[in-house]
């Protein structure tokens, strides 16, 4: 330190003045110019502008791929549930054949009219016609219903032919066939004939 | 010139002195870096001489230290985010001048000494022909003037302004012991341009 002071040159280095001012106020300049965005953020701002607009575009673009992309895996996954329930019902009609043409029977001492027959036979020809312009779900439930009526009532027939005089199978029977006349008549929109049931006979 | 200049100058030094804010710096860039240019405004008030001091001392030129004093401030109020407070506010700014006068003169080819190797460092030969005559004894500030580029910037940041080394040599981008030589050979120069006579022992064997 006391050579520090003892030494000219450090003594004459110490003297010098640290602030020197400016001759002129440099202020006002320097405000103009950075109250205006550099020429950098000028010219960037286009670009950023550009970049912006383009992140719009492709986020957009992804919106709409993706919505597409979604509707064409529902409708493939719609058209395939559609496909089998469709299918599953086609399989139920096949497996219940004897039903269409059955003679109706209660425990084979009474048949079903010929005028009960042909009138079913009406329906069902109506109904199948019908039947295709209907939506496809619709269609394929209608069809496992009939299907299961048809099943119900060929194995009710079947029993009743074990037990002729059951008074409450030949009842289930006729409800049955009711209830498939009724199926049937929903979709045609034609008469539906009554069944009706008598101790010794039943008639349309 | 640049004597001359400094003597006016100085007498505004009490003036600067007297309008030292009781706002801290901190307090001063919180509020600027929000937007507040009344707030950056008194900064530049507060530290604009000191700025000016060092690049003038480092380039010479009174209108081209006052453009890099524009241009520092310029700068930062454009990067006062990246100011973290580790150093003084005004260390801040210094190194952002250096970096200006430094900018200048390598884009305006203003260096006076085509080598600012120690190899080259003779004296006499490394000033610009007319600013000193080698038998003219001469103020500091003139001497200072008249040395080499690379001696006078670490002169004038180490002797006049206090920095250290590192810290010099961090702001020129050089190497400490290159900082090293050319302070000592900036002094050994003053020395002989100022008619001080031989260095005292403890200079010489450092």
């Amino acid at each position: 330190m006391n050579h520090k002071h003892s030494d000219p040159l450090d003594r004459a280095l110490g003297s010098l003045p640290r602030d020197v001012q400016p001759e002129r106020d440099l202020w006002s300049d320097i405000r103009a110019e950075i109250s205006t965005p550099s020429a950098a953020t000028r010219s960037a701002s286009p670009r950023a502008a550009m970049r912006l607009w383009m992140s719009l575009a492709a986020g957009f673009l992804l919106i709409v791929a993706s919505s597409v992309t979604t509707y064409v895996i529902t409708q493939q996954a719609a058209q395939k549930k559609l496909l089998v329930a469709q299918q599953a019902a086609a399989a139920q009609l096949q497996q219940a054949p004897a039903v269409a043409v059955m003679p109706a029977s209660f425990g084979g001492q009474e048949a079903m009219s010929a005028e009960y027959l042909r009138a079913r036979q009406a329906l069902d020809a109506e109904f199948q016609r019908q039947i295709k312009t209907l939506p496809p779900v619709t269609r394929a439930k209608l069809e496992r219903n009939l299907a299961d009526l048809r099943r119900a009532a060929s194995e009710i027939s079947a029993t009743l032919a074990e037990h002729p005089n059951h008074a409450l199978l030949q009842e289930l029977l006729l409800s049955t066939y009711q209830s498939e006349l009724a199926l049937l008549g929903s979709v045609t929109n034609l008469s539906v004939p009554t069944l009706t049931s008598t101790p010794s006979e039943t008639r349309l | 010139m640049l004597s001359g200049a400094l003597a006016v100058a100085t007498a505004h030094n009490n003036v600067m002195t007297a309008d030292r804010s009781p706002l801290s710096d901190g307090a001063l860039v919180d509020s600027a870096r929000q937007g507040d240019m009344r707030a950056f405004e008194r900064l530049y008030r507060l530290h604009s001489a000191r700025v000016m001091g060092v690049c003038l001392r480092m380039c010479r030129r009174r209108d081209v230290a006052e453009d890099c004093v524009q241009q520092t401030f310029v700068r930062a109020w454009r990067n006062l985010s990246a100011f973290e407070g580790r150093s003084a506010f005004g260390t801040w700014l210094h190194r952002i001048a250096v970096n200006e006068v430094l900018t200048y003169a390598r884009n305006h080819g203003t260096r006076t000494e085509g080598d600012d190797s120690l190899d080259a460092a003779d004296e006499g030969s490394q000033a610009t022909p007319g600013e000193f005559d080698a038998s003219e004894v001469m103020d500091v500030e003139r001497a200072l003037a008249t040395l080499p580029e690379g001696a006078r910037h670490v002169v004038v940041l180490q002797a006049v302004y206090g920095y250290s080394h590192e810290e010099v040599a961090d702001m020129l981008g050089i190497a400490v012991g290159t900082c090293k030589a050319q302070l000592h050979r900036g002094r050994r120069l003053l020395r002989e341009r100022m008619g001080l006579g031989d260095a005292p022992l403890a200079e010489v064997e450092s």
